[in-house]
């Protein structure tokens, strides 16, 4: 089940226009909110973490219908709705509203920008106050766990004890994860996506390409560059290998092909159209993104190890939560090999989980775009959990215990 | 297959056992096991559009082929291990009942009778491959593999190891019970390691 082709060419919503695009949900809006007292994984105390969040729905009575979602390497907490400034849909829009995938009418939907990130919630570009400056370089080595933690103290604040489902793509399935063997008992459905328990050298290697782009950038000047002068250049470049890896094959193709843009010469820029759409990329990344931000979020995922040093049967034998897991055929990324080692360590775990690995041609990205056949999945899944509770998604107990 | 493997196979299964369904479409048998047996249940499929018709049903599902399904679980993690007419399309069947006793205490096999009298005359007298009620696929588009009859079914069981606990035999015109070799389109067998 292949998505249209036109669905492709409208691409996701983070750093291209839409023609025509509407959303259903109108103006929605982030707020913040000072969170007390946070000691990160690596032994660091915050007095106070300023978190950005989103809410959309209704929380229900029983207070049993949240879903938190998780946003990827360069998302924030405008998952959907048009941003009140800009007037941009929120980056997981197709998804996320009435109708939805994710249905506003029947969820209370919540984001938040993580720990580290450069959209609200404290990062190496806020204030540290014992010097009055921008941490950069003294923020302390942010993890997945990390994000997740201070996600659990937000869902206090929020009131709400336990989640009907944590989602999240990529880095936010990472999240998901984390979700499920940190706080087994606050949440009911756990659905990773395009995810990974731990990265591999390959996506080390291409993190590690967009992070010496920005190390090398002269205006980067050991992390405490001006406002006015950030290292754009090499946060660009980073940006730029960054989508070569999100795209596929096919969709390069479909897309771009050997178009030419100009007659240039070898010295010069935009010759072909890829190129183009790469440097555009880049350059309205360099916008709305933090590069010091950039550096400590990829070193997260990189650091990333579902089981740290731990075996998986201690880890996952925590797990309460029921699973859908998502990968993509074209996802070279995250292939879906790593989520089919996932779905074995799970089910050997005696976990249920739903795995499906579609055929979708759209790479990495395949989540983000307007793709009904994983808007369906993903809607059947919510929603039979919350029509019926698990038909047959109570967790097993193994023979020997019976 | 015929209906009436489905209701024996639901008999068979002692209420909140634990089933695996190898190759199970749409997911309607397995859903009915969860329904009226109160099994927990699981079921491998390959098939993108039967797998998301299994999630519409509340179904924990995994899309991947049979070997690949077996392949996600642990020792001794279901009852019962059903597989309801995907046996004659498997590579190496043997291997994946040895498996599947692997993941599941007692094996569950129907499959298509290729001895069945109709079977036997067009052979006989059309000489071409049969084209019955029960095999409706013409040779070049068929997905089975293997053209076994219930004495070769018989002759696999004791050669690889596993008692037929129980069998049952199936035509058009409902259950066979006498000369089911000859009579039956299609059958299935319960099958316990010896």
């Amino acid at each position: 089940m292949p998505a249209s082709s036109k669905s492709f060419t409208q691409g996701d919503l983070q750093d291209q226009k839409v023609a025509g695009y509407k959303s259903p949900l109108g103006v929605t809006h982030t707020h913040t909110v000072a969170l007390p007292g946070f000691r990160t994984q690596s032994g660091f105390t915050f007095e106070k973490i300023d978190v950005s969040y989103q809410t959309l729905g209704k929380l229900s009575p029983a207070r049993d219908n949240a879903i938190l979602i998780c946003h990827a390497l360069s998302g924030s907490a405008h998952v959907a709705g048009l941003h009140p400034e800009t007037k941009r849909p929120g980056w997981w829009d197709f998804h996320v509203g009435p109708g939805k995938a994710m249905d506003t009418n029947k969820f209370f939907i919540i984001c938040a920008n993580v720990l580290g990130g450069c959209s609200g919630t404290t990062g190496p570009a806020s204030t540290n106050p014992k010097t009055g400056k921008h941490y950069g370089m003294e923020f302390p080595s942010v993890t997945v766990r990390d994000m997740v933690a201070v996600q659990a103290k937000l869902i206090d604040h929020l009131g709400v004890e336990k989640l009907f489902a944590v989602v999240g793509g990529s880095m936010g399935g990472m999240q998901a994860l984390a979700w499920a063997t940190d706080f087994p008992d606050r949440l009911h459905t756990c659905v990773p996506i395009a995810t990974c328990p731990c990265h591999g050298a390959m996506q080390i290697a291409f993190n590690e390409i967009g992070r010496s782009a920005i190390l090398t950038d002269p205006n980067w000047h050991g992390g405490n560059y001006s406002e006015a002068h950030p290292p754009a250049h090499g946060l660009s470049v980073a940006r730029m290998v960054g989508h070569v890896t999100y795209l596929s094959e096919f969709s390069m193709t479909h897309k771009f092909g050997r178009q030419r843009q100009a007659e240039t010469g070898v010295g010069e820029q935009d010759q072909f159209s890829i190129e183009s759409y790469l440097h555009h990329q880049g350059e309205s990344f360099v916008k709305r993104f933090d590069p010091n931000s950039y550096l400590y979020l990829t070193r997260a995922l990189d650091r990333f190890d579902l089981f740290e040093n731990r075996t998986p049967d201690t880890v996952l034998k925590r797990i309460r939560a029921r699973f859908l897991v998502i990968s993509f055929s074209s996802d070279w990324l995250y292939p879906p090999a790593q989520s089919r080692e996932l779905v074995r360590l799970l089910k050997r775990a005696n976990i249920p989980v739903t795995y499906i690995n579609l055929d979708t041609e759209y790479g990495h990205d395949s989540f983000l775009i307007d793709n009904p056949p994983f808007a369906n999945l993903v809607r059947d899944f919510l929603e039979n959990g919350l029509a019926h509770g698990p038909v047959s998604g109570s967790r097993h107990e193994p023979l020997a215990t019976r | 297959m015929h209906p009436g493997i489905y209701e024996t196979v639901a008999q068979w299964i002692p209420e909140k056992s634990r089933v695996l369904d190898l190759g199970t479409g749409d997911g309607a048998f397995l859903e009915q096991l969860v329904k009226t047996r109160h099994v927990v249940g699981e079921g491998v499929e390959l098939d993108a559009a039967s797998v998301a018709r299994c999630v519409q049903r509340g179904l924990v599902v995994h899309q991947g082929n049979i070997a690949d399904g077996l392949d996600q679980y642990g020792d001794g993690a279901f009852d019962y291990v059903l597989l309801l007419g995907t046996f004659q399309e498997l590579v190496s069947p043997a291997d994946i009942i040895r498996e599947a006793f692997r993941v599941g205490r007692q094996v569950v096999v129907a499959h298509s009778n290729f001895s069945h009298i109709r079977v036997r005359f067009q052979v006989l007298f059309s000489g071409r491959t049969p084209i019955t009620r029960s095999l409706p696929t013409p040779w070049y588009r068929t997905r089975n593999l293997h053209f076994l009859s219930v004495l070769d079914f018989q002759d696999f069981c004791r050669d690889a190891g596993f008692k037929q606990q129980a069998s049952a035999y199936f035509n058009s015109r409902g259950q066979v019970h006498r000369l089911p070799n000859l009579r039956a389109e299609d059958a299935v067998s319960l099958l316990q390691p010896t």
